[in-house]
C-alpha cells in the first residue's frame, strides 16, 4: 500500500495531496490489466467510473476519422486519464486505447470526488484542459514569489492623483494646490490643452525650492518660467526597475506614467524605494558608481548573479529577459558615453543596434556580443573613421565586461555592419527581396533589432522597411519553410523524439528545438501583422489579430516559450554553478515527470502552430 | 487424513458454511469469477514441523484487483517454536511483533470467510496450500475445498503455448518460476517482497496478466484455467 501511495504521490496531481489522502486513495485502488488495442474508454460509450492511473505501458487518445486512425495524444506510467468523462459524469469525449498492455490503478468515483471536494490543488489539476494546466503549471511556479520591482509594472506603482495646473499660474499658487492636493508635483497643461501627453511639463517641490526660492524669484512667477517641459516619462507596462534606472540617470524624483501617450498618473522616487527589498535593485547605483573597467566588469557580473536570484524568486523568465536587457542596456549607454567623452563628440548623429536575442529582450546570460552601427547618411569625411574607432573601443569594452565576440562576426566593429542608413535601408530591402538563404539568416537576426542609444532615429529608418515584408507572400513564405525545417521533435504518437550525442542519451537541445522554434514563429506573425514589437511573447500576443494565428494559439505559445526558456536558464545556470560551459542539451529522463509532460505538451503547442504555418503557405508536408 | 466423524471437536458452524461453497462454476468465464490471492510467510519449509507467521491476500472481482478488500495478518506461532534467525532475515518479522499476534485459532475464521465461495489463487502452491491444510487440520479436522490455480503453473503452461505457437524456440528452458521474475517478464510492478500482502498483490497482478494472454489463446473459462494452472487442494 505504501508502494503504491508512492507512485501516486510521485505524479501530479496526487503530489498536491497530503501523505494521508494519497494513502486513503491507495487503499481504494482497484487494479487492471488490460492487453494491447484495448479500448479502454470508449467516445461516446459509457461514463468512465474510474480515474485511470496509468502504472505500466502506454495508452493513447484515438480519434476515428473518415476511417482514419489518428493517435492525439499518449499517456505513459504515472498520467492519468478519464476524468473529463468522471467530472461531467457524461459519455468520454475520446477512445482511450491501449499502445501495449498496461496495467492501470482505478480510482472509484466516489474517491475521485471526495479528493476533488476535499484538495482544491488536486481538484484545479483536472479543472481544465491542457492548455489551462499548462498556464497554470507555469503560474504555480510564479505563485510564490514576492512581487519585486522585475515583476511590478509602473501601472500597479501610480499611488498619487494626477493635478493639473495652468501654465500662467503662479508658483504660489502651485504651491497651495501641492499642499491642498498633499502631492509633491503637478502636471502643466501645455498645447494641445487638456491633452496631457508627453508635451506635458512638470513642477515639483524640488523645482519651488531650486529655481524659485534659492534663484530669488518673487511667489508670483509663473510656472511656465520654471517647469520642465516636455516631460521624462514611462509607458504603464515599463519595469519598475526601469523608472529607477531613469530617474537615477535623469537626477529626477517624479516619473509621468503614460498609457497609450497619454499621462495616467505619477511615479514617485519614494514608491519605488518602498518597493525596494532585493539587492539586484542597487544595480543601477552600482553602475553609477563604477569608475574603472573592472567596476564595469564586476557589474556585469552582479547582473549575471541577479538573475539567479531572480530565477530563484520564480520571476518570468521573460521578465528575467526585460531586467537584464535593462541592466546591459544601461552598461552598453554607460561605455557608449564614457567612449564619446574620450573621442570627443560624434560627427554625425549614430545609432548603437543590439540584435538577436538582446534585440528581443531574451538575453539571460552574457552570450556573444550581436551589435551594428548605423550613422546618418549627411556626414562629414572623417565621420567611418570616427565610427570605427567608436564601434571597435566598444566591442573591447565589451569583451572586457564578459560578453565574448560573435562567432559569426555581428558586431559593429565589423565594416559591413557599420553603415551609412541609407546603406541599411538597401540592405534590408534586398533581403526581403530577395530572399536567399543568407537573407533569411540575416533577417532572423538584424529584424529583431533595438536601439540602445544614439541620436539617429533607427527605428523610423529601419522598421517601415520591415514592416513592407507583410504584403510580400514571397518573403514570407521562404520565411516560413525556413522555420519549419525546424519540426518540432515529436513522433508519431506525439511523443518527445530524444537524441543521442556521444555516450549521452534522451537528449533534448532546448534551443534548437525549444525556444528557437517559437522565436521563428512569432517573428513570421509579427512580419504578417506589421507588428513592431521584437520581443517574442509580446509579438504573439500583440500580431495574432492579424496573423495566421489564432488567440488560443498564441497563448498557447507564449506558455511554451516560457516553460522552455525556463527549464533552459535553470539548467545553464546550475552548469555555470558547477563550472561547467552553459549549453542547451538537457537530459529528458532527469526531468520530473509534471515538467516532462509539461515540455511535452510545449512541444505539441509548437506542432500544432507548425502545421497551421505549413497550410498557410502550402509549404506541403513538414520537413 | 481424518474422516469427518473422526472430528477431533465440533464443527463450528463457519467451517461448514465454508465447506459447502458453494463454489464458482467452472463453466464461468473466467473475468465473471472471484478469486481470493493469497501469500503466507512461514518460520520455514516444513508445513508439520514449521509454522505459519502471516498472511496476507486480496480479492479479483471482474478481473479487477481490490484494495479495499485486502487483508493481512500476522500469526502468533506455537509456545516452543523457534523462529530462527536465517528466516526472520527473509520476511523481517520480528520476534516481538510475533509474540503480540494473534494465534491461528484466532486467524482461521476470518481466513476462512474471505477464502468462502471463491478460486483461491497461489504462487508456488504446494507450499501454502500445505500449511493451510496443516492449520486446517489441526483446528478443525478440515481442507481447502474450492478450485485453487497456481500462478507457476500458469506460467509453464503459457510457455508451453508459447513453444507450441513458434511464439519462442522450443529450445527455451521452462523459465524461471520466481515470482519477481515472472512479474518483469509481464512488465509488472514488483512490491517489496516477502511480506505476505505484498507478495499477494504481485502474485494477483501476476495472475491477471497471464490470465489475458491466456485469454487471447482461447482460454476463456474457469474450467480451461484449472486445466491451465489448477492444482489439487492435497
Amino acid at each position: 500500500m505504501d508502494e503504491i501511495a508512492a507512485f501516486l504521490r510521485a505524479y501530479p496531481p496526487f503530489d498536491q495531496l497530503p501523505p494521508e489522502a494519497a494513502m486513503l486513495a491507495a487503499e481504494h485502488i482497484q487494479i487492471e490489466y488490460f492487453p494491447a488495442h484495448h479500448d479502454v474508454l470508449t467516445f461516446g460509450g459509457p461514463p468512465a467510473e474510474f480515474l485511470y492511473i496509468v502504472r505500466k505501458g502506454m495508452v493513447d487518445f484515438v480519434r476515428e476519422e473518415e476511417g482514419e486512425v489518428l493517435v492525439f495524444d499518449s499517456l505513459g506510467p504515472g498520467e492519468a486519464f478519464g476524468y473529463p468523462s468522471l467530472i461531467r459524469r457524461r459519455s468520454p469525449i475520446v477512445t482511450v486505447r491501449t499502445r501495449t498492455e498496461v496495467l492501470a490503478y482505478l480510482l472509484p468515483a466516489e474517491i475521485f470526488y471526495h479528493l476533488q471536494a476535499e484538495y482544491p490543488l488536486f481538484a484545479s489539476y483536472f479543472a481544465a484542459s491542457a492548455l489551462h494546466r499548462l498556464n497554470s503549471a507555469v503560474r504555480s511556479r510564479h505563485q510564490t514569489a514576492e512581487p519585486s520591482l522585475f515583476q511590478t509594472r509602473l501601472q500597479e506603482l501610480i499611488s498619487h492623483p494626477l493635478i493639473a495646473i495652468q501654465p500662467d499660474a503662479t508658483v504660489r499658487e502651485a504651491a497651495q494646490l501641492m499642499r491642498d492636493h498633499n502631492v509633491s508635483c503637478l502636471l502643466v497643461n501645455l498645447p494641445p490643452y487638456e491633452v496631457y501627453d508627453q508635451n506635458s511639463g512638470i513642477i515639483t517641490d524640488r523645482d519651488l525650492r531650486n529655481r524659485v526660492l534659492a534663484a530669488g524669484l518673487p511667489d508670483s512667477t509663473p510656472l511656465r518660467q520654471v517647469m520642465t517641459a516636455p516631460v521624462v516619462s514611462l509607458p504603464v507596462t515599463a519595469l519598475a526597475f526601469e523608472a529607477m534606472l531613469l530617474m537615477l540617470e535623469r537626477h529626477i524624483h517624479h516619473l509621468p506614467v503614460t498609457r497609450d501617450g497619454v499621462v495616467v498618473g505619477m511615479v514617485t522616487h519614494t514608491d519605488i524605494l518602498r518597493r525596494q527589498s532585493n539587492s539586484p535593485l542597487f544595480l543601477p547605483r552600482q553602475l553609477q558608481r563604477a569608475h574603472t573597467l573592472e567596476d564595469l566588469r564586476s557589474y556585469g557580473d552582479q547582473v549575471a548573479a541577479a538573475v539567479g536570484a531572480l530565477l530563484d524568486a520564480g520571476v518570468r523568465v521573460s521578465d528575467i529577459g526585460r531586467v537584464v536587457a535593462v541592466a546591459h542596456d544601461a552598461l552598453i549607454q554607460r561605455i557608449l558615453r564614457d567612449v564619446e567623452t574620450e573621442l570627443g563628440a560624434p560627427p554625425a548623429p549614430y545609432a548603437w543596434l543590439v540584435l538577436g536575442s538582446e534585440g528581443r529582450y531574451e538575453q539571460t546570460l552574457r552570450t556573444d556580443q550581436d551589435n551594428a552601427l548605423i550613422y546618418a547618411d549627411e556626414h562629414p569625411p572623417d565621420a567611418p573613421e570616427y565610427f570605427r574607432v567608436l564601434a571597435e573601443t566598444v566591442v573591447e569594452r565589451l569583451v572586457a565586461c564578459g560578453f565574448p565576440r560573435c562567432r559569426g562576426n555581428i558586431m559593429a566593429s565589423n565594416p559591413q555592419w557599420r553603415q551609412p542608413l541609407s546603406v541599411w535601408q538597401a540592405t534590408f530591402a534586398r533581403w526581403i527581396d530577395v530572399p536567399d538563404e543568407e537573407a533569411l539568416l540575416r533577417s532572423g537576426i538584424f529584424f529583431d533589432f533595438r536601439q540602445i542609444h544614439g541620436t539617429l532615429y533607427a527605428e523610423g529608418g529601419l522598421r517601415p522597411i520591415i514592416t513592407r515584408a507583410r504584403g510580400n507572400k514571397i518573403f514570407l513564405g521562404r520565411l516560413a519553410r525556413a522555420a519549419l525545417r525546424n519540426p518540432a521533435p515529436l513522433n508519431l504518437f506525439r511523443n518527445v523524439v530524444l537524441e543521442r550525442r556521444g555516450d549521452q542519451k534522451n537528449l533534448i537541445d532546448l534551443k534548437h528545438r525549444g525556444t528557437a522554434m517559437v522565436v521563428d514563429l512569432a517573428r513570421i506573425f509579427a512580419l504578417e501583422a506589421g507588428c513592431i514589437d521584437t520581443s517574442t511573447v509580446g509579438r504573439l500576443r500583440r500580431s495574432w489579430p492579424a496573423a495566421s494565428i489564432g488567440e488560443t494559439e498564441a497563448e498557447s505559445l507564449v506558455s511554451a516559450f516560457e516553460l522552455l526558456s525556463l527549464l533552459r536558464l535553470r539548467h545553464q545556470r546550475a552548469q555555470i554553478e558547477q563550472g561547467d560551459e552553459p549549453t542547451n542539451l538537457i537530459v529528458y529522463t532527469d526531468l520530473s515527470p509534471l515538467e516532462q509532460r509539461e515540455l511535452k505538451e510545449s512541444l505539441q503547442a509548437i506542432a500544432r502552430v507548425q502545421r497551421g504555418i505549413a497550410t498557410v503557405y502550402q509549404t506541403g508536408r513538414i520537413a | 487424513m481424518r474422516l469427518p466423524w473422526q472430528r477431533k471437536r465440533a464443527v463450528p458452524e463457519l467451517v461448514r458454511a465454508y465447506e459447502v461453497g458453494p463454489w464458482p462454476d467452472a463453466r464461468s468465464y473466467w473475468r465473471d469469477v472471484r478469486y481470493v490471492v493469497l501469500d503466507v510467510e512461514t518460520s520455514g519449509l516444513d508445513a508439520r514441523r514449521d509454522a505459519l507467521l502471516a498472511v496476507g491476500l486480496v480479492e479479483i472481482e471482474q478481473a479487477r484487483v481490490h484494495l479495499d478488500r485486502r487483508w493481512y495478518s500476522l500469526i502468533r506461532p506455537p509456545a516452543g517454536l523457534l523462529v530462527e534467525a536465517s528466516s526472520i532475515r527473509i520476511h523481517g518479522l520480528m520476534r516481538a511483533d510475533l509474540a503480540d499476534a494473534p494465534p491461528i485459532d484466532a486467524v482461521l475464521p476470518e481466513l476462512l470467510d474471505r477464502l468462502a465461495q471463491r478460486v483461491l489463487v497461489v504462487h508456488v502452491a504446494r507450499i501454502d496450500v500445505g500449511f493451510l491444510n496443516q492449520a486446517l487440520d489441526l483446528s478443525y479436522g478440515t481442507r481447502l475445498h474450492g478450485p485453487i490455480l497456481d500462478t507457476s503453473r500458469l506460467a509453464a503452461t503459457l510457455h508451453q503455448n508459447a513453444q507450441l505457437l513458434g511464439e519462442i524456440s522450443r529450445d527455451m528452458p521452462i523459465p524461471a518460476i520466481q515470482l519477481r521474475a515472472l512479474a518483469i517478464q509481464y512488465n509488472l510492478p514488483v512490491y517489496p517482497q516477502h511480506d505476505a500482502l505484498n507478495d499477494a498483490l504481485t502474485t494477483a497482478q501476476l495472475f491477471l496478466a497471464q490470465a489475458t494472454h491466456l485469454e487471447h489463446q482461447g482460454i476463456r473459462t474457469l474450467r480451461a484455467l484449472l486445466r491451465a494452472g489448477g492444482v489439487q487442494s492435497r
